[in-house]
């Protein structure tokens, strides 16, 4: 077979014998040729038959994907939660390997429960210094710098998951389309 | 805008922003093609519908991860192709199957005759149903894919070599001869 046939048998093939999607020379071609004129006829009789080959469309199936997606997607926000609450709890081991967390003063310190506003913010953030300091100091003089170090590591370590799990879980997030 | 008009592209990124009826729309678009696609896969047109629900799904739940340098279409494909291979293998494993080879040493399986199940169930020919059946069937394991993802699964030629990670030529020139040996096996009905 010449080379040009068999180019030519290969675009009817690709065409289903449909002559006009081909080249004016092309379809000259096929008009003069017998072998690929009989290509062409044999392509459109099975273009026909492939033509009947897809099974009705099942109504069904189209609400049982839309009743999955929406199970998909709660699971996938309990699933992205995992990882947010699993980095919590590493920062927490950091802050409370760096010396403690300040304890039952935490809540009095919030100026959300304060009736004193703005002044009871700055006084509380003067003593969160003060805890700071005081950890700090503690931390210093009683841990080696090796552990110190480890625990700074951690808690870096703890921060970062907590910010890429923030990011995976807003993309889920339902509240993803505002802003 | 029409969701029935938009690309396949637009409808991702509509589903990735949470629109359910943007997906829903690619479901409709898809769902008989990769029907029929599987259902020659696995030889059984209830499964295929369950199979291809089940790549929906999958496809919905791993939205994120979908890269949109390549096709919707042959991805969800290709998520539907694994889930038809995970099932004949682990029918395989289940039950003595029944395997002939065929001309070029491939093993073909050979499925138990229900016509409910019948992937061609609907033509009213049903000589020629099985006709067609028999000269795919007859086809190397390569030659019928690529048969089964043009004309069942409607990919074009470029979504085929993309699937396939082969070249567009060669996607060509092997469809060019499993349409030769098919008008050969089916002359009787052209
Ligand atoms: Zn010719």
């Amino acid at each position: 077979m010449a080379t040009t046939c068999e180019a030519i048998q290969e675009l009817l093939t690709e065409h289903l014998g449909e002559t006009e999607r081909l080249s004016d020379e092309e379809r000259r071609h096929v008009e003069l040729c017998p072998q690929c004129c009989e290509v062409a006829a044999g392509e459109s009789a099975l273009g026909l038959i492939f033509a009947r080959v897809l099974p009705p469309a099942d109504p069904t199936v189209e609400g049982r994907v839309r009743s999955a997606m929406k199970t998909a997607r709660r699971r996938r926000r309990v699933l992205a939660l995992l990882p947010v609450a699993a980095s919590l709890l590493v920062a927490l081991l950091g802050a409370v390997m760096l010396g403690g967390l300040p304890g039952g003063s935490l809540l009095a310190l919030l100026p959300v429960w304060s009736s004193q506003g703005w002044v009871s913010l700055a006084a509380s953030m003067a003593d969160w210094n003060a805890v700071f300091t005081t950890a700090a100091g503690a931390t210093t003089a009683l841990l080696s710098p090796g552990v110190l170090a480890a625990a700074i590591l951690v808690s870096l370590a703890g921060i970062g998951v907590i910010a890429i799990a923030a990011r995976r879980w807003r993309q889920v997030s339902p509240w993803r389309d505002i802003g | 805008m029409s969701f029935e008009k938009a690309s396949d592209e637009q409808l991702v990124r509509f589903a990735l922003d949470g629109d359910e009826d943007a997906f829903t729309t690619l479901v409709r678009r898809y769902q008989r093609r990769l029907t029929a696609f599987l259902s020659q896969l696995v030889g059984d047109v209830e499964l295929a519908r369950e199979l291809s629900q089940e790549a929906f799904i999958r496809a919905w739940s791993a939205l994120e991860r979908f890269d949109p340098k390549y096709r919707f279409s042959t991805w969800l494909f290709r998520i539907g192709h694994n889930l038809g291979i995970d099932h004949l293998r682990r029918r395989r494993l289940k039950t003595v199957a029944l395997h002939r080879t065929d001309r070029e040493g491939d093993e073909v399986e050979l499925v138990v005759e229900d016509t409910t199940k019948d992937p061609l169930g609907h033509f009213e020919n049903t000589e020629l149903a099985g006709s067609l059946k028999g000269a795919i069937e007859e086809l190397t394991a390569e030659y019928r894919e690529l048969v089964l993802l043009r004309h069942f699964g409607c990919l074009s030629y470029q979504e085929i070599a993309e699937f396939k990670q082969m070249p567009l030529g060669t996607v060509k020139n092997k469809l060019f001869r499993a349409h030769t040996v098919l008008r050969k096996a089916l002359a009787a009905f052209l």
